[in-house]
């Protein structure tokens, strides 16, 4: 844990928090708006006391309420590993800005968040499914996609509070009705 | 007589852009040209003058997998290319967040077959994290010392693809032997040869045993020597020299903003290498270089080639520091069988032969993570390929792709 990130990102971004700044074990997270993202990358990407020049790794998330885009960045100034997690998508039409302004290497991560989720990375200019095929319509890491073959299932199965193990047909169509103009 | 059966299948209409590619079943055809989707996508699938598309893959040996490559040529010289993945997509991200914390290893396993102890380290980390767990040093060590001999077999084997890309077809076989006698090395430990499914949250499974040290310790006496040997196969071949030099220049500030890591951003004059700019596992205790190579003007394929050599170096020194160093005591610790870590999140990378591989694991209170992701750099690798390949031969690809050394189990996933 690095105190002291703490205190330099207290200091430059304390208004585009959207919570406290977290820290545990070798990870430093922040939460933010979806519509701060560009600024508040700017910041840690070009800030001489940030420097976080690299973006380790870029994620979709859904909630099962809201979407998240959560993003690690490294940096030579600190020894932790950053978290930026772009929080509250709303689920029925998420979008986010596109970093690739900034690193086009998230340009293929964006799509992927595309294809797997649904999330809509307003600029990025080649937002196609990247794995599923050009006329697949689903989103299949949502959580209301069923897993019709979940043989894997362990005694934890039907514990938790937004996967729906048993009302299939529901859940898919759903999410096959969902078209997002790319 | 009765009335001919009408088929159900709809007929194409005139105002139908897509082509039919068999009334009979009615079946559209599912490449271009369709209505573009995206501005990319369009200015991709337009021809200039002279220009015209070439398939490459997905059943090409080359590529390293099963990926296709639509390039845009012009006479030999390639002016654009669109790589289309998902030929291998298995969905290993929704498998793991559909079993549970120790069922994950061996489903992330097989997601990258040539470097496979490096996609079951990240997890296995990150949900040490998750649960707060504390692994025994020997553990630590012994997933070192797995891991640094499987980066060497990776590495080996990618020589010897990179001269079977362009034209070589001996030291394929070589490359085979050494990345043999680790792997039959490993099995003896493991008890298998590819997919190991050694690590465990926790430890690793089973202490090392006698088969493993002799063969190890058999090896150990002439690594050194092989390597170069197998080194002086290569490096002076003038026609493979020639073809990789100043073919691919990736310069300093394209690696970082392209999020290059590994090997590749190393060759490029960046010392980014996880295991010294975030320390995990023993690594800190341990010697060993960061090898850069590559000018002011950046890297070439030649570059990151060399660059994979240097660092088998490093991992023998790394290997005889860890049989030297190797402590006594438990490999795993003491865990209860049946896991569930309170919610939370965790994210670990470790330095895969490939790059920074990392997985982030967001959990619910069950025993199974809610959210997986996992990162693969020859994802992100590839990307390259479209930026370095503008205005070279097609013959080139081969050179420029094969050195970027991607792997399609973990592209597609």
């Amino acid at each position: 844990m690095d105190r002291t990130l703490r205190t330099r990102l207290a200091a430059k971004l304390a208004d585009r928090l959207t919570g406290p700044i977290r820290q545990r074990h070798d990870q430093t997270e922040i939460r933010i708006r979806p519509a701060d993202l560009i600024e508040v990358m700017r910041v840690l990407h070009d800030d001489p006391e940030l420097e976080f020049v690299i973006l380790a790794d870029l994620a979709g998330v859904d909630t099962g309420d809201t979407m998240q885009v959560v993003y690690h960045l490294w940096s030579n100034k600190t020894p932790d590993w950053l978290r930026v997690i772009a929080e509250g998508l709303p689920r029925g039409d998420p979008r986010a800005p596109s970093l690739t302004g900034l690193w086009p290497g998230a340009e293929w991560m964006e799509r992927e968040a595309y294809d797997m989720l649904g999330i809509v990375f307003e600029g990025n200019r080649d937002l196609r499914r990247i794995y599923m095929p050009p006329d697949y319509k689903s989103f299949p890491l949502r959580k209301d996609f069923y897993l019709p073959d979940d043989s894997a299932r362990g005694p934890g199965g039907g514990v938790r509070h937004v996967e729906e193990p048993y009302a299939p047909l529901a859940a898919t169509t759903r999410s096959i009705r969902r078209t997002v103009k790319a | 007589m009765t009335a001919p059966v009408q088929p159900h299948y709809p007929h194409p209409s005139a105002d139908d852009p897509r082509i039919m590619l068999d009334a009979q079943i009615g079946q559209y055809e599912q490449v271009p040209p369709y209505p573009p989707r995206t501005e990319r996508e369009a200015e991709f699938y337009t021809l200039g003058d002279g220009e015209m598309f070439l398939n490459m893959g997905p059943q090409h040996p080359s590529t390293h997998g099963v990926l296709r490559v639509v390039l845009k040529i012009n006479g030999e010289k390639v002016v654009d290319l669109d790589p289309v993945l998902g030929y291998l997509h298995r969905g290993v991200e929704k498998l793991c967040e559909n079993s549970d914390y120790h069922h994950i290893i061996s489903q992330i396993d097989p997601l990258e077959y040539v470097s496979s102890l490096f996609m079951e380290w990240a997890p296995v980390m990150a949900f040490e994290k998750l649960m707060d767990v504390q692994v025994p040093r020997r553990a630590e060590y012994i997933r070192v010392l797995t891991g640094e001999l499987l980066r060497i077999a990776s590495h080996a084997l990618f020589q010897g693809w990179m001269a079977l890309d362009l034209g070589g077809l001996t030291p394929i076989l070589y490359s085979f032997i050494e990345r043999d006698e680790i792997v039959e090395m490993l099995a003896a430990v493991t008890g298998q040869r590819m997919l190991f499914n050694y690590f465990r949250i926790g430890g690793v499974n089973g202490d090392l045993n006698h088969e493993f040290m002799s063969r190890l310790g058999d090896w150990m006496s002439r690594a050194a020597v092989q390597h170069e040997a197998n080194i002086g196969l290569l490096n002076e071949n003038e026609i493979f020299v020639r073809r990789m030099r100043d073919i691919g220049r990736v310069d300093r500030d394209t690696a970082l903003r392209m999020g290059v890591t590994g090997p590749n951003i190393r060759a490029a004059g960046i010392p980014f290498d996880v295991r010294r700019a975030h320390p995990y596992s023993v690594y800190p205790e341990l010697e060993f270089n960061v090898p850069v190579r590559g000018s002011n003007g950046g890297g070439d394929s030649l570059d990151r080639y060399l660059l994979r050599l240097d660092e088998v170096r490093e991992s023998i020194r790394i290997i005889d520091q860890c049989l030297h160093e190797m402590p006594d005591g438990p490999v795993m610790a003491r865990l209860p069988r049946l896991m569930r870590p309170r919610p939370g999140r965790a994210w670990a990378a470790v330095e895969s032969p490939r790059g920074l591989f990392g997985t982030y694991v967001i959990s619910d209170g069950t025993d199974q993570p809610f959210r997986f992701r996992i990162h693969d750099p020859s994802f992100v690798h590839l990307q390259l390929v479209g930026m370095l390949m503008k205005d070279n031969l097609i013959a080139d690809t081969m050179a420029v792709m094969a050195s970027l050394d991607p792997v399609m189990g973990g592209i597609d996933k």
